[in-house]
């Protein structure tokens, strides 16, 4: 579908202004915690204040008492409601609406109260008494995976809700649950051969999305039956399912709406609070509405905390001969999305370069902590914090320049990727390139840095680079209705979350019609009328729901074209849209207004065209055992990283100078949207590098407040931040173009931890990179 | 959640109602006390506001070039005042650091050093100011020094009941002062926080030298016995490196999440140091306070 020629576009490919901005800067969307409707009760949760135990007893009489109170929910409750099936989970039903039997960390949902007020409901959580009979907590990922541990999880339920999980199957009594395994060549040959043999563990913390609208949902039961959704999710399409499944309802007895949501970062797929607040709306009979505090959105869902351990074995000459890599998923509680993610950062395990002999370990391990899910570059930052640290120690070691070391290995058009798929696509050399020309890059290695006592800080650059597949197989289905006018709806149920997708989507739709952007509307998820779409994540929308728009809005054209030939008496294969026109285009004065084919073809006001498609990518099934694949994602996703930093030498606080980031997007539909995207994933990264972290103590956060768990602000932003877009394009992509939503996150923090270690000689092994660590080893180094 | 607001007009009618139920708690700006009800302590039934007393947040001159501030005022005030920002700059320089805009528009300075906190910026450089407060309690009014204010964690020398209504700071000797405050990220709680004030003689050399640490205890630290070694010296990097060094004897910090045991005392060293040779340097420049001309905000 792309055209590998340059070609001139009239939206496509032009930084045209957001169109949800001035909106949004005036402040008049509704978001789903703005949402209100008549008689709407709210409802609060009552969570478990212990890691791992048995629930003896919940007395909930007070509670039911109490002013404003209508109703009050247990899970002892769901046990005996007919109908119901209240285990839920997108890769096991491993969660239920609220804890049955057991609960698995402090958080977990125990019961709900339905009262008048939101207020009224959180104090009435007070007045219910609960009886635990404790269990040993499961704390560390490693020590969890294995055999003996005590378990989470008794019996797991797969939940084949997606074409890409299906073939997931549990060990027995195992908190490990899910493993992935890839094997190519020898390793254990590889490192006989290599000259030098390096090995390290490296930790990521978890942390937080931070999104800044929290987790709502509103439902209702329409007077003819229909369970009605208003929810901040990505994933309304799975929704939909999830609710029919729980509630045994046919899915045309579901409906989920998704207005504009206020940020998500991977924090609102699949089930999050949909199923009770369902549960809630058929109890009470009226609508309910839950809205999470902050306090609950840091133990509702994070970013995986991992262990890696990184084996990694080279020629004298550089050549990267052999990689094992063992990694430990902390998954928490329930396992979300988890195993997709262990799966997909599993194969990219080995890094983004030529290795001939790997074997991979990638282990999804339940722990009695907050649950762990999807977050914005799905697992890869964690594993890229890991491999590109060690690509430092190792060029070091050889007395290689580590930008030339990385050129020298790095994965090229149609080499073959750890899973044996050839690559395409994946500008990694072009980025790597790009990101040191803009730092500035000083070949060579480290030179010992001579503090230069007067000033007391050290300053050095580093880089890094990354790259993640997008999920494969998926699908997305789009309907394009043109009006007489030539204005143009377009039904879609991707989620415009902050992205920019009514954006991007509205430049392909008004490109392929030939309209003006303003004529295209993007309408908001309503899974009544809008189509599939597999989720919106994974920097798959541009990409997936892009060309079936695009394949819609040919369908549309197909039709104009059909009337506008009769009429002008000329074959339908010389007609181009363009300007809102269909003219002939050997002779462009030759031509009608939209406007008047549908003159022609309907004679009649209100007229509609539709056009609709459905686009669907295949993966070729992966080997079980060696995780080999001729096919394992339909595009990549290269970035890379440049840092400079500062670091003071008296306290060892780094201090970022400048930052570079540059990603492969393919085709660029919105250049200076995908800037932005590239500069905030960097950000969202760079806060991840220095600051951010849950702190956990048998199981209790520690810091889940905006006063103690530290995010990035405006104020922490280098002086010098540069996004750079390259443009490698794809061959099936809408006009050349993939996905840039989470290049950006990739490589950041190794980018950084390596210019720290360039400033100073001390390697920080375990994120954050705070200030106290690298003081430390400049002390120990002493 | 629910509460019963009261709202007395006279800090004598405050102390009274305090007097009827000793569990009730004074509320200034509420920005403490909403923390610590957001991190899980239920708010008390009922709340004594001292927002509507009149008068309690003034700010006036005091005698010889001193500062009366009613413990009412908001940081944003304070730090805005042209008196304060004249007379005693170091305040206004402290008080642009803490927090955000939002936060200073609403919480009090009486608030502020009620509360107790043991990672506040405000009690550093409203220590090296030697700061009086001024409480009204059922047994009437006291003067209490900054100095002996802080007794540990989230203890105060204020008796229950007691209304800090004022805050007195001296007349400074011609000095230069600044406030230090090291935080990890921006818009956080100080890891260590460090003001200084140095009084230099006509040979530019030390006559007093104060110093006060924050965060790094489990009260703020007014560092003692510097004088001995500073009185008549001229300040060196050697010099500041060893006054530094009796800072961080002193100091007996809390591990928190901004830094171990060990790392908040190495930072109370770097900080002291940094701070006394800021002071000195601007001292040099051009020394504020009692007799002296006043810089131009
Ligand atoms: C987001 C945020 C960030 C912050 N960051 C910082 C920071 O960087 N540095 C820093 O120093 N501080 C910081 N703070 C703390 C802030 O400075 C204090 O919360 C504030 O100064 C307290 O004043 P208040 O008027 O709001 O007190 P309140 O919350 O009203 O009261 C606090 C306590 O003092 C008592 N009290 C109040 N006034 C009196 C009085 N006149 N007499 C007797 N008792 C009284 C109350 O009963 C209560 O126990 C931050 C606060 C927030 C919310």
């Amino acid at each position: 579908m792309a055209d590998g020629r340059k070609q001139e576009f009239a939206v496509v490919g032009k930084s045209v202004p957001r169109v949800d901005g001035p909106p949004k800067v005036t402040g008049t969307p509704i978001y789903t915690v703005d949402m209100e409707r008549p008689g709407m009760l709210h409802a609060a949760i009552l969570r478990s204040t212990v890691p791992h135990g048995r629930i003896r007893r919940v007395d909930k009489s007070r509670a039911e008492q109490a002013e404003g109170v209508v109703l009050v929910v247990t899970g002892e409750d769901l046990k005996t409601m007919p109908g119901i099936d209240p285990y839920f989970g997108p890769a096991f039903r491993d969660q239920a609406i609220l804890a049955i039997d057991k609960v698995r960390y402090i958080g977990d949902p125990i019961a709900a109260v339905v009262a008048t007020r939101r207020e009224l409901a959180y104090e009435a959580l007070d007045l219910i008494d609960v009886e635990y009979e404790e269990l040993p907590p499961v704390l560390d990922p490693v020590e969890a995976a294995r055999p003996g541990s005590p378990l989470v999880h008794e019996q797991l339920r797969p939940a084949k809700a997606f074409a890409d999980l299906a073939e997931i199957e549990p060990g027995k009594a195992t908190n490990v649950c899910y493993h992935f395994k890839l094997r190519r060549g020898d390793v254990e040959q590889g490192f006989a051969q290599s000259a030098h043999v390096f090995e390290d563990w490296y930790y990521s913390p978890p942390a937080q999305h931070m999104m800044m609208e929290p987790h709502a949902a509103l439902a209702w039961v329409d007077s003819d039956g229909v369970l009605t959704v208003i929810t901040g999710s990505q994933s309304p399409s799975y929704v939909k399912g999830s609710l029919g499944a729980i509630f045994g309802l046919p899915q045309n007895k579901v409906r989920v709406m998704v207005p504009l949501v206020g940020g998500a970062y991977g924090g609102k797929l699949y089930d999050k609070l949909e199923p009770l607040a369902s549960l809630l709306t058929f109890m009470a009979r009226r609508p309910v509405k839950i809205q999470l505090t902050r306090e609950e959105v840091f133990i509702t869902i994070t970013k995986h905390g991992v262990v890696s351990h990184v084996r990694t074995g080279v020629s004298q000459d550089g050549k990267i001969l052999a990689r094992k890599v063992e990694v430990y998923w902390d998954t928490g509680a329930y396992a979300d999305i988890a195993p997709r993610v262990v799966h997909k950062s599993g194969y990219t395990s080995a890094g983004a370069y030529r290795v001939p002999n790997i074997w991979i370990d990638s282990y999804c391990v339940y722990t009695n902590k907050p649950p762990a899910g999807a977050f914005r570059g799905f697992g890869v930052p964690q594993v890229v914090w890991a491999l590109e640290s060690q690509m430092d120690m190792i060029a070091e070691k050889l007395g290689r320049d580590p930008l030339q070391f990385r050129l020298e290995n790095v994965l090229l058009e149609g080499d073959l990727f750890a899973t044996g798929t050839p690559v395409h696509s994946a500008g990694l050399k072009e980025s790597l390139e790009a990101v040191a020309r803009e730092i500035k890059w000083e070949p060579g290695v480290r030179k010992a840095v001579k503090p230069g006592t007067k000033s007391g800080v050290a300053r050095a650059k580093g880089v890094a680079c990354g790259i993640k597949a997008v999920i494969t197989p998926s699908i997305s289905g789009a309907i394009v209705v043109m009006n007489n006018d030539a204005s143009v709806n377009v039904l879609t149920s991707t989620v415009e979350m902050g992205q920019g997708s009514d954006t991007a989507l509205s430049q392909i739709a008004a490109e392929e019609l030939g309209v003006r952007l303003q004529d295209v509307r993007v309408m908001h998820p309503d899974t009544a009328v809008t189509p599939y779409d597999t989720i919106t994540a994974g920097s798959r929308s541009t990409y997936h729901m892009g060309n079936a728009i695009r394949l819609a809005a040919q369908e549309v054209k197909r039709q104009l074209f059909e009337t506008a030939s009769d009429r002008l008496e000329v074959d339908p294969d010389q007609l181009v849209a363009r300007d809102g026109r269909i003219f002939v285009a050997e002779a462009p004065t030759r031509g009608l207004p939209i406007p008047e084919v549908f003159q022609a073809r309907f004679g009649a006001r209100g007229a509609t065209l539709q056009g609709q498609a459905v686009f669907k990518t295949y993966a070729a099934p992966m080997d079980h055992e060696t995780g080999q694949s001729e096919k394992v994602t339909e595009y990549w996703f290269p970035g890379a990283t440049a840092a400079e930093v500062e670091v003071d030498l008296e306290t060892g606080k780094v201090r970022v100078v400048k930052l570079v980031e540059a990603c492969d997007v393919g085709r660029a539909i919105n250049p200076h949207h995908c800037e932005q995207q590239i500069i905030g994933s960097a950000l969202i990264s760079l806060g991840q590098t220095l600051f951010e972290q849950m702190i956990l103590e048998n199981g209790e956060l520690l810091n889940p407040t905006l006063l103690d768990y530290k995010v990035l602000t405006l104020k922490d932003v280098p002086e010098s931040a540069v996004p750079i877009v390259i443009e490698v394009p794809h061959k099936d992509g809408p006009f050349g173009a993939k996905g840039v939503g989470e290049t950006g996150t990739l490589s950041v923090s190794a980018a950084i931890g390596n210019a720290v270690y360039r400033a100073t000689g001390v390697r920080v092994k375990e994120l954050p990179i705070t200030p106290e660590k690298v003081l430390r080893g400049l002390r120990a180094g002493q | 959640m629910g509460f019963d607001l009261l709202e007395p007009r006279t800090v004598a009618e405050a102390v009274e109602l305090h007097a009827r139920d000793g569990n009730a708690v004074f509320l200034a700006g509420g920005t403490a006390l909403l923390i610590l009800q957001r991190q899980g302590l239920p708010l008390p039934r009922r709340l004594i506001s001292l927002r509507g007393i009149p008068g309690l947040d003034e700010i006036t001159a005091g005698p010889g070039g001193g500062l009366r501030i009613g413990a009412l005022a908001t940081l944003r005030q304070v730090e805005r005042h042209p008196l304060v920002v004249r007379r005693v700059p170091l305040l206004a320089e402290a008080l642009r650091q803490v927090a955000n805009v939002r936060v200073r528009h609403t919480a009090t300075l009486g608030g502020n050093l009620a509360h107790g906190d043991y990672r506040l910026d405000p009690p550093a450089p409203l220590l090296v100011l030697g700061a009086q407060v001024r409480a009204v309690g059922i047994g009437g009014e006291r003067e209490i020094a900054l100095a002996a204010f802080f007794r540990g964690l989230f203890e105060t020398a204020l008796q229950p009941g007691e209304v800090v209504t004022e805050l007195a700071i001296p007349p400074t000797p011609p000095s230069g002062g600044t406030y230090l405050k090291y935080a990890l990220s921006s818009n956080d709680w100080p890891c260590v926080g460090a003001a200084a004030l140095v009084a230099l003689d006509d040979h530019g050399r030390c006559r007093e030298v104060r110093l006060a640490l924050t965060a790094v205890a489990a009260a703020p630290v007014l560092v003692r016995g510097l004088d001995e070694l500073a009185r008549g010296e001229p300040v060196s990097d050697r010099l500041a490196a060893r006054l530094a060094d009796i800072a961080a004897a002193q100091v007996e910090p809390v591990g928190d999440q901004r830094g171990s045991e060990w790392y908040k005392r190495e930072m109370a060293r770097v900080f002291a140091r940094r701070a006394l040779l800021a002071a000195a340097r601007r001292a040099e420049a051009g020394p504020v306070g009692d007799g002296t001309k006043e810089p131009v905000a």
